[in-house]
């Protein structure tokens, strides 16, 4: 069966075109992804994120289907945008519909710049004012500053995915300051992925990526070590001994 | 980059697979599903009330094709049901779209085989829907095997020896080609060994649905390592001169 090492069940926004392709690159051999379309619309206004936390739960039922190890909710200001405990229900929720370990964008965010030891960061995304705001907001209640916000101010989300790796490449470097512990660049739509580890290797600090990240937490959960040296450093990190939870028990052959 | 926009039923766990590795890196694919647990009549038309829901979500990602990557759900209901439901994916979203099996029996034509063997997951009730659609679009179906299977999930679990195995076994030296079906079925790492055994071409659900996508988003290279089909996708100047 494919998959046998571990199957994650992916869900997205409709309208994303970035994230089943990189979670594909990530995925080594034996590790297989299956996705579901969260119902939405194109913008990213407050109504449309809020009502994906309903609309997700139609996608779990179906990407249950598949007995995943873990499931991705995989949108960073859909699980942010009302706050921590807001993610939390989602990820209940999810888990509750597939039986299987949920892990969001957002919380992938927090888990990987609070196991870094990450207090103050710089952060990209593609979003609107308010959106900014709500993801400061999160990251504050999970003790982390924002110092600087470089963004792209697009409330059309399908739009994100045309924005070129060079361009994420060249905001993130003007965005940056020498204070910053750390880089994220948030959005599963934008393509970060290609770029990460050289700005990394360009910038020497630690860049992550809301794709990286959630993708990070599922192989942690999965217990898989995807064997991948080009993704930056948090995924590689996933190489090192110890650096995996003990193996989750799989559900089924 | 080409969009490819894949309708699966949700217990389906070797479409996206068997899609991801065959594509292009030009081509990216964008997966919807439709709840459907079993192989039975009953619940597959329930399954495609969903369907333009689903393709929606799809075509609000901008994909330049869909496709019901579905086999059973797409022959169902008799000859013309497969056009019945390109004509509603089309209306629904406005995308150019395509079923399993309208590419199934695109690709029977492609080799110009009029008499083939037909190997499957399914149980005999469904297999003998399979054969009379291949029947009323004018292929014979010579000979015919299949693994009696209901659950989807269970049909997942298989290896692609499986697809091996029935193939040599249902392979008779008067078929023009040996067509293997179920999307959830593993049969692409099968084909060129079949094909190599057989002297035949193999046709494979998956496969040719893989192929009427590239088609439809015009890619003309060449795919290699499932069989002639992908690999002729690109007329060759062997081919032309054939």
């Amino acid at each position: 069966m494919y998959g046998w090492r571990g199957r994650i069940g992916l869900l997205v926004p409709s309208i994303n075109t970035t994230m089943e392709t990189e979670f594909w690159r990530i995925a080594p051999e034996g590790v297989s992804v299956h996705c579901a379309r969260i119902a939405g619309g194109r913008h990213g206004t407050p109504e449309e994120l809020r009502s994906m936390e309903n609309a997700s739960k139609k996608a779990a039922e179906d990407v249950g289907m598949v007995e995943p190890d873990v499931v991705v909710y995989g949108c960073t200001s859909g699980s942010f945008f009302e706050g921590p405990e807001w993610n939390k229900k989602i990820c209940e929720q999810l888990s509750q519909i597939t039986k299987a370990p949920t892990v969001t964008t957002a919380g992938g965010m927090a888990a990987c710049l609070t196991a870094g030891g990450h207090r103050k960061v710089d952060v990209v995304t593609p979003y609107v004012e308010l959106t900014n705001e709500r993801l400061k907001q999160f990251l504050k209640a999970h003790g982390i500053d924002v110092l600087k916000l470089g963004t792209f101010d697009m409330l059309d989300m399908f739009d994100h995915a045309k924005i070129q790796p060079d361009e994420i490449y060249r905001k993130v470097k003007e965005t940056t300051t020498p204070e910053a512990d750390a880089v994220f660049i948030a959005c599963t739509q934008l393509r970060a992925l290609e770029v990460v580890d050289m700005l990394e290797r360009d910038l020497g600090k630690p860049v992550y990526s809301a794709v990286q990240a959630s993708a990070w937490q599922a192989f942690e959960a999965m217990g898989v070590d995807p064997q991948i040296t080009h993704c930056g450093s948090l995924l590689r990190r996933l190489s090192e001994p110890g650096a995996r939870k003990s193996p989750a028990l799989r559900r089924s052959a | 980059m080409k969009r490819i926009g894949l309708l699966v039923p949700s217990s389906n766990t070797t479409v996206e697979p068997e899609f991801y590795r065959a594509l292009p890196r030009e081509v990216t694919l964008h997966t919807a599903r439709l709840y459907l647990t079993r192989i039975a009549p009953e619940a597959i038309l329930k399954m495609i009330e969903d369907m333009e829901t689903q393709a929606k979500l799809l075509a609000s990602a901008d994909v330049d094709v869909i496709v019901l990557g579905a086999t059973a759900p797409s022959f169902l209901n008799g000859l013309g049901y497969d056009r019945e439901l390109i004509q509603k994916l089309e209306s629904a979203t406005g995308r150019k779209a395509t079923t399993t099996t309208t590419a199934l029996v695109e690709a029977i034509r492609h080799f110009g085989a009029k008499r083939v063997v037909l190997g499957s997951a399914y149980d005999d009730r469904v297999n003998g829907i399979a054969k009379a659609f291949l029947e009323a679009s004018g292929v014979e179906v010579i000979a015919m095997k299949g693994l009696s299977l209901v659950d989807n999930l269970v049909v997942g679990r298989l290896a692609a020896d499986t697809a091996y195995d029935l193939a040599v076994e249902v392979s008779r030296a008067d078929a023009d080609a040996i067509v293997l079906a179920c999307t959830n079925w593993r049969t692409m790492d099968a084909i060129e060994r079949i094909e190599r055994e057989t002297g035949k071409p193999v046709i494979t659900t998956t496969q040719a649905s893989i192929w009427a996508a590239l088609r439809a988003v015009g890619h003309t290279e060449p795919v290699t390592g499932y069989g002639r089909l992908l690999r002729e996708l690109a007329p060759s100047k062997e081919t032309r001169a054939a």
